[in-house]
Formats: C-alpha cells, structure tokens, sequence
C-alpha cells in the first residue's frame, strides 16, 4: 500500500506545482470576468525567461525569480494595458466580453508560435543544474525535491495573494473592483489600472510556476498547451476566482495523474481528468469554493 | 437597372468561374490548396449555425468531423458499406451527440460554453485515441484507421484524381451556404439571433431560445460530420490527432471570427483569405519560418478584433457595394 500513498504524495506535489499555475488565471478571472485563454502561453514565456537567465547569468534555478517576477509583471502589465483594455472599453457594456476571449485565443497562437520561430522546436533542458531527479527518502517513499519546492512556492504565493488582497489598500481596491466595477470607479478606483495590476500579479505567478517547474521540466514552445487545459479544468473544480480552490483543483489533477495509472492505461486518467471536470460543470459550475456567479 | 439582378449576375459568376477553374489549375498541389479552402469554408459556414448565428462560441467541431471520418471509414472498411451511406450514418450520430452536449452546455454563458465544448471534444479525442475495439467496431487508437485505394470510383467515394474531389467539395459548400442563406431568412434564423443578442428579451417575446439552439447544433453537426466523411475519403488516412484535434476546432473558429460570424459571406472570406496564406507560408517559409501562419492568423484575428469586431464581411461588404453603385450607377443597394 505504500506505493499508493507514495504516488498520492507526489501527486499533491506537482498538483499543486498545477495549482501555482493556475493561481494566476483565476486571480485574472476574479477581477476580470475573463478566461484568459493564453494563460499557459504566458506560463511558457515564464519558463523561458527562467532558461535563459540561468543559462545567461548561471544563477541557480531558484534565484532566477529576481529577474522572472518583475520581467513576467510588467509582460502582463503591458499586454493587458496595450491589447486588452481597448478592447474591453470597446465592449464596456456588454456583461460577457466574448471578444476579449478570442484575442487571448490569438495572443495564446502568437506567443507560442513566437516562439517555436525564436528558439525552434527543439526541448530544452537546464544543463548541470543541481535538482534534477534529486530525491529526497521520506519513510521509504522518495519524494521529488524540486517538486516539494514548488509545493512550497505554490502556498507562499497562495498566501501572499491572499494577503495582498486582505490587507493591503490597493488589495481592497482590487476586491472591490472585481465586486462591482462601476461602483468601484464611483469610488475613485480606476478600473483599468487595477484591471493592468491584477494581469501583471496573475502572470508574474505564471512565472514562479515557471521557475518551479524549470529544473526538472522540459522546456519548448508548445509547452504552454499541456497546462493551458490542466489550468481551466483546475480553476472550474476549484471555483472561478477562488485562490484555495485552485491549489485544492490543482491536487485533484495531481493526484488523478499519478494514483491513476496503478489501476489503468496512463493515458485514461486524461478522460478521466475531463469526464470530472464536465460533471462538476454541469452540477456544481461554480466549483468546491467558487461564489455563486450567474451564468 | 435593378441592383438585385448584379447581385445576382455577380454570384452567377463566382459560380461559373469555381466550376471552370480545374480546367485552369492542373497542378495538383493549386488544387489540393483549392480543395482544403472549400473545406474549411464548409466546415466554418457549417460551425457558423451555432457559433455565429446563435452567438455562442463553441471549440470543439472536431468532434463532429472526426464522428463523420470514423464512421463512414468503419462502415467501408469493416462491413462493405458504401461512404455515401456511411456519410448520412456518421451525420445523423454526429447531430445526437451535438444534441447530447447542447443540452447540458447551452444553459451556460460565454467562457464556460467555450469550455465545455474543448473538454467534450478533447475527452472523446483521448477515448479514441485508448481505444482499439468499440463493441465490433475496429478503431485502432492512436494508429487510426487506413483505407487502402483499391476500388477507386463515385460509388467508393475514393478517386485517382484530385477534380472529383473538387467538385463534390464544391457542391457541398454551395450547398451548405444555400442552406445557410435560407435559414438566416426563417423564423429559426430570426429566433438564434435574438436568442444569442437578448435571451432574456427573446424569452420574454415566446422565443423558444433553448430549442432553437439546439435545432442549430443539431444542424451544424450534422453537416460538419459530412465534411469529416469526405476528408477520410480524400486523405485515405484518419487517427485522432489528424480528425479530431484542438487545432482544427480552433481554426474553424478562427476563420468564422476573422471572416465575420453570423454573416453568410463571412466564413468563406475568412477560408478564402487565411487558407492561402497559411498554405502558401507553409511551402514556402515552412522550414525557415516554422509556425508563421499562425503567427499570422494570431495577428490578424486581434486585428480584426480591435478594428472589425463583426469581422471583415462588414467593410468588404461596403466596398462592394460601393462599387456596384459605380459600375452601374444610382440605385440603393440592399
């Protein structure tokens, strides 16, 4: 039976490395009301930067978060603030902004196609670098160091978000935005800067997930896809907009993953994966911590 | 003179010169370019019954068109039976599972609607591809299915040549496009666009809003199943990630958007202009440039978003008209 508990361990470890990832989008969701399609793109990019700044610089894989946050918050700050926003004023009275959807569709076909065109097909993998498949012996299971870190990453981010949301002025002013913005722009609040904020802090957590998953992930363009759909199906179980219900989301994934193989064809527990995300849509569309959201 | 009657002429034209052009283009890569356009023109007028007509943005047709391919693929390969008869088979099981995933999907709103669509089609796409036997019939998985050309001719659906194709495509596509135009000026059509603008106004009037739609993607998945048939007849080789992928629903959305959705000029302006360029930038860029005409489609769908919204019908609409007016004088054009 150890086996078992062992594959569920190291399956809330990556889930919620899936969690991190997902953190993002439904900050973005929360305040937004948008499902912002190129989110795994933006995840990709982060893993980039992350790539090159250990291979540039030859930090350690972890440090390179110093260089990753800023560059990924003023990415996102600036693709909201210079792709979105027009058109979200364009559509400002319509209550579900379509639109907006299929340009992050197209911006998700930019970035990645950008970057096959840039750095070509080819995988990469960050070389000598002192994590990969390091082990940790835990009771006769072997966990995965670099994944208890990104454990790790994923619930400092969880509570620094949730605190910053909390505590902070700029936090309420975000809250209140993603509450009711045009009560929230009476207020004094602008809405389209909390809007450039929250895309900024939603895709600099793209790219902690990044760093995360750089020492023992491979790295290549398309990459962005295999969590793109990992992420939407996280943040419906989870609950659109709630910060714990992506990570809680994010182990479900996890764990599916890496118990489901004991007991059938590896490649099943992707059906399986889909078939529980469509029945939670149906019954409980808004998730295990989502607000009731009229549809 | 009338302007209707140029309207009229005009279209004529278009029609005589796509019946004429094998005659012009013998090479068979032009034609195989030809053929894929009117496809996917087919494909998207097909998607734009729901997604454009009904305003909701469903990414999954995939689906539908991989339903057709196996369908008729099986029924040939394993009991004998015609494609032709397997294209109607494969339509009709096509439109109960469009209906299937309707009914539950269609009481949701925007994202989630273009959510639960990618996970019905991606989910069946994985049962396929773990899958080698359902019940008798044969699916082979991720190798998919192969159909040797061994008894070319029309009752095969199964050519040596590429013109066949090209006027069973052609065809189908003025047939979906006349159909289209008729449902856009009947109640159905009437009743999906007020449905997908103001449901709540809609209702409030007796629209039936729910079962229009579900009309609509019974309809569009229907016909997106015939598309799947004739691509398995014209490739001769299907497997999951080929008929039934992410890519292609998200073209065919593409497409629809760029072109103009909810118009029934809009998708073929969208195939007629970002096919060529995808294809063309493939041979010729395809190995330096790897992925540039996605780049391309990327940038020219937020283009159009930022600039066309309702897509690029709509100024193209007025050019023509315009010159219509210049050409033959006065006259307000509808």
């Amino acid at each position: 039976m150890l086996f078992i508990l062992e594959d569920t361990l190291n399956g809330i470890l990556m889930g919620s490395i899936y969690g991190l990832a997902a953190l993002g989008l439904t900050l973005i969701f929360g305040v937004l009301k948008v499902i912002n399609f190129a989110h795994g793109s933006l995840l990709m990019v982060g893993m980039y930067v992350a790539y090159w700044a250990v291979v540039l610089t030859g930090l350690h894989p972890y440090l390179t978060l110093v260089i990753v946050m800023p560059v990924m918050f003023l990415f996102g700050y600036l693709l909201q603030d210079v792709i979105i926003k027009p058109i979200f004023k364009a559509e400002k009275d319509v209550r579900e902004p379509i639109t907006v959807i299929i340009v992050t569709t197209g911006v998700w076909y930019i970035l990645d196609n950008l970057s096959l065109l840039i750095f070509g097909p080819q995988y990469r993998n960050i070389q000598d670098n002192p994590l990969r498949g390091k082990m940790l012996e835990f009771g006769g299971m072997m966990i995965s160091v670099p994944k208890l870190w990104g454990f790790c990453a994923a619930v400092v981010c969880a509570l620094g978000i949730y605190g910053f949301l909390q505590k902070t002025r700029m936090g309420r002013a975000v809250r209140a935005t993603s509450l009711d913005r045009d009560a929230a722009s009476l207020q004094g609040i602008n809405q389209y800067k909390i809007y450039n904020i929250a895309f900024g802090i939603g895709t600099a957590v793209a790219g902690v997930a990044g760093v995360a998953l750089v020492p023992f992930y491979s790295i290549f363009p398309s990459v962005g896809v295999l969590f793109d759909i990992k992420c939407f199906i996280i943040v419906v179980l989870g609950g659109l907009g709630s910060i714990g219900g992506a990570l809680l989301g994010g182990m479900i994934v996890g764990v599916i993953e890496s118990v489901g193989p004991q007991f059938m064809t590896a490649t099943w527990t992707e059906a399986i994966v889909y078939g529980l995300f469509l029945v939670f849509l149906f019954l409980k569309p808004s998730g295990l911590f989502g607000v009731k959201y009229d549809w | 003179m009338n302007p209707s009657r140029y309207h009229k002429l005009s279209l004529i034209l278009v029609v005589v010169i796509a019946l004429c052009l094998p005659l012009v283009v013998r090479s068979a890569t032009y034609l195989h370019i030809l053929i894929l356009l009117y496809l996917y023109a087919y494909l998207t007028t097909s998607w734009n019954l729901v997604g454009g007509f009904a305003g909701v943005l469903p990414l999954g047709h995939a689906t539908f068109v991989g339903i057709g391919a196996y369908t008729s693929t099986i029924l040939s390969l394993q009991y004998g039976i015609s494609p032709w008869i397997g294209m109607l088979v494969g339509a009709v099981l096509s439109s109960v599972v469009g209906v299937i995933i309707g009914l539950p999907t269609f009481k949701m709103r925007g994202a989630y609607f273009a959510l639960a669509t990618i996970a019905f089609a991606e989910g069946i796409r994985v049962m396929v591809e773990n899958i080698d036997y359902l019940g008798p019939f044969q699916l082979n998985g991720p190798r998919g299915l192969q159909i040797p050309p061994l008894n070319t001719g029309l009752a095969n659906m199964m050519f040596a040549s590429k013109e066949p194709y090209y006027y069973i495509i052609l065809v189908m596509l003025v047939g979906v496009l006349a159909l289209t135009w008729f449902i856009s000026r009947s109640k159905l059509g009437y009743y999906l666009v007020a449905g997908g603008e103001e449901p709540e106004a809609a209702q409030a009037l007796g629209v039936n809003v729910a079962r229009a739609k579900l009309i609509a993607m019974a309809l569009s998945s229907f016909l997106t199943a015939f598309a799947g048939t004739f691509w398995a007849q014209f490739t001769l080789y299907i497997h999951p990630k080929s008929v039934m992928s992410l890519d292609i629903s998200f073209e065919i959305a593409f497409i629809a958007l760029i072109g103009g959705r909810g118009s029934i000029a809009g998708p073929m302006l969208g195939a007629l202009l970002l096919r060529p360029v995808g294809d063309f930038s493939r041979i010729y860029f395809g190995d330096k440039l790897p992925g540039l005409h996605l780049i391309i489609f990327g940038v020219v769908l937020v283009l159009v978003m930022f600039y066309q919204p309702r897509g690029l019908q709509e100024p193209l609409t007025r050019i023509y008209n315009r010159a219509m007016r210049h050409l033959f004088g006065g006259g307000e054009t509808a």
